[in-house]
């Protein structure tokens, strides 16, 4: 940041966003182990929505359907493969149609593929559910993105030039 | 001078935590009722916890279980039934067996056995979801872990303890008729008017509470130890190990005070 006080205005309007109700796809936030994918996705309309489990396990259904990862619905969380856990992840976000869907340090998520493009493909499939997405990663991964997504405007300060 | 400083200091220190955690216990304890009279706490998926909790706790133990308090009290009625005829005594046989067995024996078992199979399951649930972060995945996620995790287990617990008492009290009544009277229906009279005199409306009143306190036990202190885990892999076992010891510990103190409260 800049200076202090547009680091604090910057604090501020994500305290903000942060109390709405959006959705975070991480890496420090898991699955829970002991549950099936189906059932970690139909868990959160089922306790959000009060949802019967028949209902909740529907939509969950239709989501693992509409990215084609369906046949990963029985596996429970150790069984997963990284762009396995990462989907499950995202459809647990993605089920409550948030107003911020928030992808955290992706590459941390995805390490066996090529991410921005696996990323992007999963994130179309899911554009009828998704208000708005903002994918954190580290600066220095921008030019992964390309122009396909568009950068917040913020004044990062210049790193100070090493001499060898 | 310094050494006694520093074994203060240790002790103070360790007195000091000991306190933290059995005030932790009790804050649990007390939100996790509140929560469970609130009925805005209850919704579809806290139901499927509660009723998977009571299937883990009940249903998948219920045939071995049963066997299990078949066996004991049918061996001990015959020891206090054969004892009591040595002495000349034999009238006061099927009461006193019943008060061995339905009044203090049954319950504690239960507790011990719930608190053996379940609770050390809990714990170690909790303290794993505690290190890996899966709380904190829940509640970011909009969910109250409270309502869906803890509350529900608690009053699984305390149904799962309450039944299965229950259950065991039931098929020893029918054990002591069969041993004392022999297969027969004529003095089932008999036997009512004894069972009367021994389970009195006080005394109903006693085991209810006192499986209750056992129920809460088995449950808030696997749970409220689980919470209390650091977020370091080795200390699951540690946690476990504390809450069982303080779990022991709690289940022995109830049943000395109930004695206590009986026969003093």
């Amino acid at each position: 940041m800049a200076d202090v006080a547009s680091h604090r205005e910057f604090l501020a309007k994500n305290d903000l966003i942060a109390e709405q109700d959006n959705a975070l796809v991480s890496p420090d936030m898991p699955l829970r182990a002991n549950l099936s994918v189906i059932d970690n996705i139909a868990l959160i309309p089922q306790y959000r929505s009060n949802l019967k489990y028949s209902m909740a396990a529907d939509q969950a259904w239709a989501l693992l359907v509409e990215t084609g990862f369906q046949d990963m619905y029985a596996k429970r969380d150790p069984a997963l493969s990284y762009s396995e856990r990462f989907v499950a992840k995202l459809l647990r976000g993605v089920i409550s149609k948030p107003a911020i869907l928030m992808v955290d340090r992706p590459g941390m998520l995805l390490p066996e593929v090529h991410y921005p493009p696996f990323l992007f493909s999963i994130l179309e499939r899911m554009a009828a559910y998704l208000n708005d997405c903002w994918i954190i990663d580290y600066q220095w991964n921008r030019a992964l993105y390309g122009a396909q997504i568009s950068y917040p405007e913020l004044d990062y300060p210049e790193l100070p030039q090493t001499q060898p | 001078m310094i050494f006694v400083t520093n074994f203060l200091t240790r002790r103070g220190t360790a007195l000091l935590a000991t306190w933290r955690i059995w005030r932790d216990t009790l804050l649990f304890a007390a939100r996790a009722i509140l929560t469970a009279a609130t009925p805005a706490a209850y919704n579809s998926a806290t139901r499927t916890v509660v009723m998977k909790q009571i299937y883990f706790t009940v249903v998948q133990i219920l045939p071995g279980f049963t066997l299990f308090a078949a066996l004991l009290s049918y061996v001990l009625i015959q020891i206090v039934v054969t004892t009591a005829a040595s002495y000349g005594l034999s009238e006061y046989a099927l009461e006193v067996s019943m008060r061995l067995l339905v009044l203090e024996l049954l319950p504690l078992i239960t507790a011990l056995f719930v608190a053996l199979r379940s609770s050390s399951a809990i714990n170690t649930e909790i303290a794993l979801m505690k290190i890996n972060g899966e709380l904190l995945a829940l509640e970011n996620a909009g969910v109250d872990t409270m309502r869906l995790e803890f509350m529900p287990r608690v009053i699984g617990g305390m149904i799962s303890v309450l039944a299965l008492t229950a259950f065991t009290s039931v098929i020893a009544l029918v054990l002591a008729y069969l041993a004392v009277y022999g297969w027969q229906t004529w003095s089932l009279p008999d036997f009512s008017r004894i069972m009367g005199n021994v389970f009195q409306n006080t005394v109903l009143l006693g085991i209810f509470l006192k499986s209750l306190a056992f129920g809460l036990a088995v449950t808030v202190i696997p749970v409220a130890e689980g919470m209390a885990t650091p977020r370091m892999l080795f200390m699951a076992p540690i946690s476990v190990l504390r809450g069982m010891v303080r779990l022991f510990f709690l289940i022995m103190l109830i049943e000395v005070a109930s004695l206590a409260f009986k026969y003093i």
